[in-house]
């Protein structure tokens, strides 16, 4: 328990989660004041979950993760259980509001993102390093949503976050990206910083 | 000064930021929703604003990501100990953001620009206001992002800013709904898509947008630049300023920008020898590729007594009463810019003969289109078809039912002996011009 209290407040997840909290609210009181329709449009899902993950972004690496890995203690599973930490804590909220007045749904769009999101987020930590690791899922998540793809193919899954529920390439995917930042996160952890900036957040 | 502003340009997001710029909008510009800047200069620098849509907010998180750049390599205590000024310091940075932002947006214009440079003729001034108005958008959204990004300095502020900026792009119209000419004030990519051949953004427009968009600069300067709490209060002033200038400048009507029609964009140029054939000025690049199409309808029409002697463009634009004179010795065709900047297939010689059995616009009693698809080619010894599209809006078309019509009643006029069938062809043709057309012309039932 000590250990994870540690490893929570050196990874700013309290400040993360206030931050994804606070998005949250903010966008489904904004929906419901503004808006008669119960069902949230689809962008504004997609832009949520986007916000969510990005802001989830800062927790992939610690102040100093070169000093962390130092530590003997089984990183692979640990660092798999923060991505799936992750993930539960931008689907559950939005799960939740399909109880209420501002539907945050599909649940299925909402499920693929946040784990194609989150891996390609992932993958980013362990190649480009953390600080940098928002550019291609902001760029890419962005693009797709006001210029969505239906055909041919290759537009399907290059505009994959913002294609219906029901289009298997989007699935795909958001599942090799996922699978893609799990492996190469739960292996490779996050990038090590050049010296010069080593010792910074 | 120049030496530090070199280093900054290399040191600094900015080259990052222009090969963003550059790459994605030409990326967006040529496969995100087509071609759509076939036409010419200006089309080309409305798409270019329009893909702002994205531009705009990755320039707020290039701001963002820049202005936490002293943090991340943790030298804001030591930056902050020289006695140079604040003011001074972020001078450089700025010029740096500026200038990528800039050359990323222009090149991916001239870039863009080589795909019709062979074709496109005709650069009004109204096009440089539009770009410029596209640069000073960009360059108001990297310094705003690098203002809120030293405001609120956290790993987070970059993304959520391109968020943000993302957000507001989008529900600028539905925001400032029914007032749709405040979202044109605010928006830079309002009224900016599918630009049509003779549209022209009105200089009162672009002034407008500059205004708003050189206080939000202002303002974020300001921002940047200040020390203490009543700068920052008053930095808002610039941008209220801004706002309350573009309000009072910009037109108040609702379609300024959609209803706008280029006067001299529109205005026919000719050849110099008869047959004449004359395009408007926008597509004078496609002249010389129309005036053998159009003088081959000619030929195939001249069968006909008092057979048209000249092929124009048919300019009309809605909703103005802004119709080309109608008269019997024209035939009117629209020309259609294809997205390789070529000539579109709508404008082909069969499509002149087709036009030459059309009567005046305001005509009560039109023709039957398979009638004249049907006249038009028993005259040319060619089957009926309708061009194929060459872009997705593209009017110029006949649907499948008008031309399985029209070949049978060609097939019919065939069959007829030529004096005959040639007969029922003039009628027809007589029937456009006199605006009394009825069913049965050509199939030669009796009315």
């Amino acid at each position: 328990m000590r250990w994870l209290t540690l490893y929570l407040r050196s990874r700013r997840v309290p400040m993360a989660l206030a931050g994804a909290g606070g998005c949250v609210v903010v966008i489904w009181s904004l929906w419901s004041v503004s808006s008669d329709s119960r069902t949230v449009g689809l962008a504004t899902v997609i832009l949520t979950v986007l916000l969510l993950v990005a802001a989830l972004t800062a927790t992939l690496g610690g102040p100093d993760d070169a000093l962390e890995l130092t530590a003997a203690l089984p990183w692979p599973s640990r660092r798999v259980a923060h991505l799936l930490g992750a993930f539960l804590v931008v689907v559950v909220p939005l799960t939740v509001t399909l109880a209420t007045g501002a539907r945050f749904g599909p649940a299925a769009i909402v499920v693929r993102d946040t784990a194609g999101l989150l891996g390609l987020t992932a993958l980013g930590a362990a190649t480009i390093g953390t600080p940098r690791s928002w550019f291609l899922p902001l760029g890419w998540t962005l693009a797709s949503v006001l210029f969505p793809g239906e055909t041919p193919l290759a537009a399907e899954i290059l505009t994959w976050p913002a294609q219906p529920s029901s289009s298997q390439a989007a699935a795909v995917t958001a599942g090799l990206l996922t699978l893609g930042g799990l492996i190469a996160y739960a292996v490779a952890g996050p990038r090590r910083r050049a010296p010069a900036e080593a010792a910074q957040s | 000064m120049s030496r530090v502003f070199g280093i900054e340009l290399r040191r600094s997001a900015a080259r990052g930021t222009a090969l963003v710029v550059l790459l994605l909008g030409l990326v967006l510009i040529f496969f995100a929703g087509g071609i759509l800047f076939a036409d010419g200069w200006m089309q080309l620098a409305m798409t270019q604003r329009w893909y702002l849509a994205l531009l705009w907010p990755l320039a707020l998180a290039a701001g963002g990501w820049q202005a936490r750049r002293e943090h991340r390599s943790r030298v804001a205590e030591l930056f902050a100990s020289t006695p140079r000024p604040r003011a001074l310091r972020i001078v450089p940075t700025l010029g740096a953001m500026a200038v990528a932002v800039v050359a990323g947006y222009l090149a991916m214009g001239l870039l863009a620009g080589l795909w019709i440079a062979g074709t496109a003729e005709y650069l009004p001034a109204a096009a440089f206001g539009v770009a410029a108005v596209g640069c000073l958008a960009l360059i108001a959204a990297t310094w705003l992002g690098l203002a809120v990004g030293r405001l609120l300095p956290s790993p987070v502020t970059a993304p959520m800013l391109a968020i943000a900026g993302l957000a507001a792009v989008l529900f600028t119209p539905w925001a400032t709904r029914p007032r749709g000419w405040l979202s044109l004030v605010f928006s830079p990519i309002d009224q900016m898509n599918m630009p049509d051949a003779y549209t022209t953004v009105p200089g009162r427009v672009s002034v407008a947008q500059a205004c708003w968009m050189a206080g939000l600069a202002i303002t974020a300067v300001l921002l940047l630049a200040s020390g203490g709490r009543r700068l920052r209060v008053a930095a808002v002033l610039p941008v209220l300023a801004g706002a309350a200038l573009a309000i009072t400048v910009m037109p108040h009507h609702n379609r300024t920008v959609l209803d706008a029609v280029d006067p001299v964009a529109r205005e026919l140029m000719c050849t110099e020898d008869a047959p004449r054939v004359c395009v408007s000025r926008v597509h004078s690049g496609l002249l010389a590729e129309f005036t053998p199409r159009a003088r081959a309808g000619l030929a195939a029409l001249a069968k006909l007594p008092d057979a048209p002697a000249e092929v124009h463009e048919d300019t009309t634009v809605y909703p103005d009463d802004g119709r080309p004179a109608w008269r019997a010795d024209v035939v009117l065709l629209d020309v259609v810019a294809a997205p390789n900047g070529h000539l579109g297939n709508e404008s082909s010689a069969a499509e002149v003969v087709v036009r030459a059995f059309r009567g005046r616009a305001t005509c009560e009693n039109p023709s039957d289109p398979a009638d004249d698809l049907a006249a038009a080619s028993w005259l040319t010894g060619q089957a009926p078809v309708s061009p194929t599209p060459s872009t997705l809006l593209s009017a110029g078309t006949h649907d499948p039912e008008t031309v399985a019509q029209a070949t049978q009643r060609w097939q019919g006029l065939r069959k007829l002996p030529e004096d005959k069938a040639l007969a029922r062809v003039v009628a027809l043709r007589q029937a456009a011009v006199t605006c009394s057309a009825r069913d049965g012309i050509i199939t030669g039932g009796t009315p």
